[in-house]
């Protein structure tokens, strides 16, 4: 088991990985960077510290020079399982890959990146939390970590036609647009495919979803198992060529959009036939085309959430906040808002790992200072389907009260009335 | 063969081989390990992204700076005093002209002093910090303190040798400088070329996403 | 700050004794010689100055000399009024070059070679003898009740970091400083004359062996020590405004005085700080500034050309400088070895919360909001009272 989990580390090695881990100087910065050292002052939750597997099997195995090291017996001991066993809750538990460590780091070293790296080995190797092992049983049985069905998604598709009064086209041969959507906001907050289905006949463009591929969420990425991630986005990539969309909408879901977007063609190997986009990436381009003209705006005092994996980790910094400049009149923007936000605590899988609860909770009173300290904020924007299910089970937990809302939610809500509509 | 001629020739010539061939095995052997060419479509430049990295890092983020200060300061004193101190020392530049032949302006003298007063400060605040913050202890290994050891050996029997005069402190030094020499490629004091690596790599992967933190 | 240095400064000129010539040694002018032998002025004072600088024209050039007993004015009138100054021996104006003939620069020698050179070092061994000595008696003061296994912070990271930033400076100024002092009385006198050749009788040319020897040290010393020197300085200020919250002297300090810091018995209250640490907080500021200014007197020279600031200077800083290493050394004692649980305040920032009661009981107070119970310190404090120095 210790085997596999080190021949793992050391496939992940490459030369970028390689360089991380020779540059890092043990500075200790990314403690400050971190949520679960900043709310626990608990010095085992320093970002490199956490890599410590990694880095031991590297210098044993991998590392230059380490032949003349081994010489004079400067080589590291070979990881055991019990160290495996140890870093275990470090490594899923206290990280969420969010990355903020890389932008206090004087080395600019991807430390998130690497633990995803770390967590190939673990995944490997079956160390890993049972919350995540549940998870993966769920895809491997439904295609989604809450276990929703097709039939649990066509129920919920029927309600919000009925709300909209809009047709949801499912499993359209030939439409331009394929839209997935995370399980949390399936079950959770269905009235986000009535916003779609607002905002796609707003702006006249052909979509559907598909009964193979709705899921966009990805356990292989959060556990760290390539083979299961790539069989997930595989799935995707099958059901939209099929289909012959031209774009993928990856839905408000952090790591989601990571694991098609950025991971995807490299998982399974090649580019694909279609666009990736994510959904307020193509908000804000239909916008700018002026199919989705912006109507009256939301008055009340408003925040927007940065979700790691979609603005610092994804790329999307601009177009977040020009959305949310067209949907409401009172935008206030947090301190350090951007790319260098804090997480809400539970990405990277942390919020399926009931284990980290506690931990989670904590680095989330971080996140919700953040927030308190700018005052009197209505409601949270967050364009995250998981970091709105940690911020409210987070709220709950401290018994605090804030309104947390989707981005996508917003622009339909704040979307120009019809013209034909307003001729009448 | 006097000691002085010794730490000069023979043993200086050797430290310094060791140092540029066991340099640059470390660096070519990282580069080796290679890695898959990415196929995700950009959104931006990979390597306007490894510059900007390599750029952006130099200098600190204000929001983190406010909590770290303490670091910044002895951060930055430390390598800019040593800086200025490798390079722009008139004993230092008189060394180099005598093996290369080559040559530049030095600083005046009270100039490389107070840049040695500034790394000096910089090097013990760092080394403090090492040792008194439970962060620092949990994370220090061997490596560390040898390095920050050695480093200041270097510098304080550098700056023991000041008068210019005596020639068993120079040869001190220099014994130090060739111990440091050889020590350097097979320790962590090769951050100071695989910064370069680790910082582009990051730049690139985020240059590629169109962004450059 | 500057109010302090303002002060220090005064209170240095006023030390020193300016202006020069109100101390000139014991002189005789030719007045007072003529009127001795005109049997005028036996007043019994004339070996005393008479607070008047000695006229001028007394040795001026050209003049015809008077008349003393052997003849002309005697050799060693002309060679007394040199030494005095009043000779004018060139025609500039400067103090210092119209001096031809230095003489304070003996007395300067005399103290610094008789007495302080002399008995330093025997100074620094005692107490080291002191602190050997306090732990035979009185062994490690271990924490009463032993510790908690719960800590309280004490001191933050930037106070860590002032205090071990001065620590390091301070301890490679005081080995370069005390190797410019003692080097050569060590090396030179005590090892190579002493005890190499007179003890050992070993060959003479082992004293020029050990010459060279401290003539490298003694390079090397100075450089490190200038270098060094306003590196200190600046740890010193930080430690100087780092620490000076909590360090005024308050009232529970009355009551730790008159327990002898529970040496004498019963239980020495005290807070954050107690009057050890205070007055050792107080003589690094004083001491400290004052061998920081004297110092940077000697690293910059030409800031007078007064030489009593300058043999002042050398004077103060090496007693300031041996006061404050002496001082170090308990500190540094009851810091770590001498006393369970110190370490810990300064280490890691963070001290055992049955320390904390022990020893700053009132600050545990302050902190924590609880109160402290003293009921088992008298029981205790007979074996084992508690000995707060200068931790």
């Amino acid at each position: 088991m210790t085997n596999v989990a080190i021949t793992t580390l050391l496939n992940q090695t490459d030369s970028d990985i390689a360089a991380y881990l020779e540059a890092c100087v043990h500075c200790g910065e990314c403690a400050e960077a971190c949520q679960f050292y900043e709310s626990t002052r608990d010095p085992k939750y320093t970002p490199t510290f956490k890599l410590a597997p990694l880095v031991k099997a590297y210098k044993r195995h991998k590392a230059p020079l380490r032949g003349i090291k081994k010489i004079f017996g400067l080589v590291p001991d070979e990881v055991t399982e019990d160290e495996l066993r140890e870093w275990e809750p470090l490594i899923y538990d206290s990280c969420t890959m969010c990355g903020r460590c890389t932008l206090v780091c004087p080395m600019g070293i991807d430390i998130a990146g690497t633990i995803r790296k770390v967590r190939e080995g673990y995944a490997a190797a079956d160390i890993v939390p049972d919350g995540l092992k549940q998870a993966r049983v769920n895809v491997e049985k439904t295609s989604s970590p809450m276990g929703v069905t097709p039939k649990a998604l066509l129920a919920q598709i029927k309600h919000q036609e009925e709300d909209t009064g809009l047709k949801i086209p499912v499993d359209v041969q030939g439409a331009d647009y394929l839209a997935l959507f995370s399980s949390h906001e399936i079950m959770a907050s269905p009235e986000i495919i009535g916003a779609y289905a607002r905002i796609f006949a707003k702006a006249g463009l052909s979509w559907t979803i598909s009964t193979e591929a709705y899921e966009a969420t990805n356990v292989g990425v959060q556990i760290g198992s390539g083979p299961l991630a790539a069989k997930l986005v595989q799935r995707v990539v099958d059901e939209a060529e099929r289909l012959g969309v031209k774009y993928v909408i990856s839905p408000e879901c952090g790591h989601a959009y990571g694991a098609i977007r950025w991971a995807g063609p490299n998982l399974i190997g090649r580019t694909f036939d279609f666009e990736v986009l994510h959904i307020i990436e193509l908000l804000d381009r239909l916008r700018r085309d002026g199919l989705i003209p912006a109507g009256k705006k939301d008055e009340r005092r408003l925040t927007l959430h940065d979700p790691c994996q979609i603005v610092r980790r994804g790329g999307l910094l601009k177009e977040p906040r020009r959305l949310m400049d067209d949907a409401c009149s009172n935008f206030v923007e947090m301190p350090g808002a951007g790319i260098a936000n804090l997480c809400c605590g539970g990405g990277g899988g942390v919020s399926a790992n009931q284990r980290a609860e506690e931990l989670r909770t904590k680095a989330f009173g971080v996140k919700l200072d953040q927030i308190e300290k700018l005052g009197g904020v209505d409601a949270v924007v967050i364009p995250c389907a998981n970091c709105r299910g940690v911020f409210e089970d987070g709220l709950f937990d401290l018994d605090r009260e804030l309104e947390v809302i989707g981005l996508g939610e917003l622009v339909a809500e704040t979307l120009a009335d019809d013209p034909p509509k307003a001729a009448e | 063969m006097s000691f002085i001629e010794f730490v000069e020739g023979p043993m200086f010539y050797a430290a310094a081989a060791i140092f540029v061939a066991a340099g640059l095995w470390r660096i070519i052997g990282i580069l080796r390990i290679g890695k898959k060419p990415d196929l995700a479509p950009p959104r931006g430049s990979a390597t306007a992204g490894w510059w900007k990295g390599n750029l952006r890092h130099f200098f600190p983020r204000g929001l983190f700076a406010e909590r770290t200060w303490m670091h910044i300061l002895g951060g930055y004193g430390f390598h800019l005093g040593l800086f200025v101190l490798l390079f722009f020392a008139a004993p230092h530049i008189a060394f180099v002209e005598r093996f290369t032949g080559l040559s530049w302006p030095a600083l005046p003298r009270w100039g490389f002093i107070i840049a040695a007063e500034i790394a000096f400060a910089g090097l013990i605040v760092l080394w403090v910090r090492r040792f008194s913050d439970p962060v620092m202890r949990q994370i220090s290994d061997w490596d560390d303190h040898i390095g920050t050891w050695l480093t200041f050996l270097v510098m304080l029997t550098g700056c023991l040798a000041l008068q210019e005069s005596v020639v068993a402190l120079r040869a001190t030094h220099m014994l130090f400088v060739n111990i440091w020499l050889i020590y350097f490629p097979f320790s962590r004091l090769m951050h100071a070329f695989t910064v370069f690596l680790s910082r582009g790599a990051t730049g690139a992967s985020y240059g590629r996403k169109g962004m450059n933190p | 700050m500057r109010h302090i240095l303002s002060f220090l400064a005064i209170c240095l000129i006023v030390a020193t004794g300016v202006p020069a010539s109100a101390q000139d040694p014991v002189t005789q002018t030719r007045e007072s010689i003529m009127e001795r032998q005109r049997g005028l002025g036996l007043s019994g004072d004339y070996s005393l100055p008479s607070g008047q600088p000695p006229a001028p024209e007394a040795v001026q050039p050209g003049s015809v000399p008077q008349l003393g007993t052997r003849g002309y004015a005697s050799d060693s009138d002309i060679w007394r009024a040199l030494r005095d100054g009043s000779a004018n021996a060139t025609p500039s104006s400067s103090t210092a070059a119209s001096q031809l003939m230095q003489v304070i620069g003996d007395d300067w020698r005399m103290i610094r070679h008789d007495y302080l050179i002399k008995y330093a070092g025997w100074v620094l061994l005692g107490v080291i003898l002191l602190i050997a000595l306090f732990y035979l008696i009185r062994g490690r003061i271990m924490i009463r009740g032993g510790r908690a296994g719960k800590t309280i912070p004490r001191f933050s990271m930037s106070h860590r970091i002032a205090h071990w930033f001065l620590a390091s400076t301070f301890i490679l100024m005081a080995l370069s400083g005390l190797i410019i002092l003692l080097g050569r009385p060590v090396l030179v006198k005590g090892l190579g004359e002493w005890l190499m050749v007179g003890q050992l009788g070993m060959d003479d040319s082992v004293v020029t062996t050990l010459k060279s020897v401290n003539g490298v040290l003694n390079s090397a010393a100075l450089q490190g020590h200038n270098l060094f020197g306003p590196v200190f300085i600046l740890s010193l200020l930080i430690v100087i405004v780092r620490f000076m919250k909590g360090n005024f002297f308050q009232k529970a300090d009355f009551g730790w005085i008159l327990k002898g810091g529970g040496l004498i018995g019963g239980h020495a209250s005290s807070n954050h700080y107690n009057f050890g640490e205070k007055t050792w907080y107080w003589v690094v500021v004083l001491v400290g500034l004052m061998i920081s200014v004297t110092g940077l007197f000697l690293l910059f020279p030409w800031l007078s050309d007064n030489l009593r600031f300058h043999q002042a200077a050398t004077i103060l800083h090496a007693i300031g400088a041996l006061g404050m290493i002496c001082f170090a050394m308990g500190h540094a004692y009851v810091g770590s070895v001498g006393m369970e649980g110190s370490l810990d305040s300064m280490l890691r920032g963070e001290v055992d919360v049955n320390w904390a009661k022990e020893h700053h009981d009132l600050w545990y107070e302050e902190v924590t909001g609880e109160k402290v119970s003293h009921d088992h310190d008298d029981t205790a404090a007979t074996g084992a009272g508690t000995a707060e120095g200068t931790a």
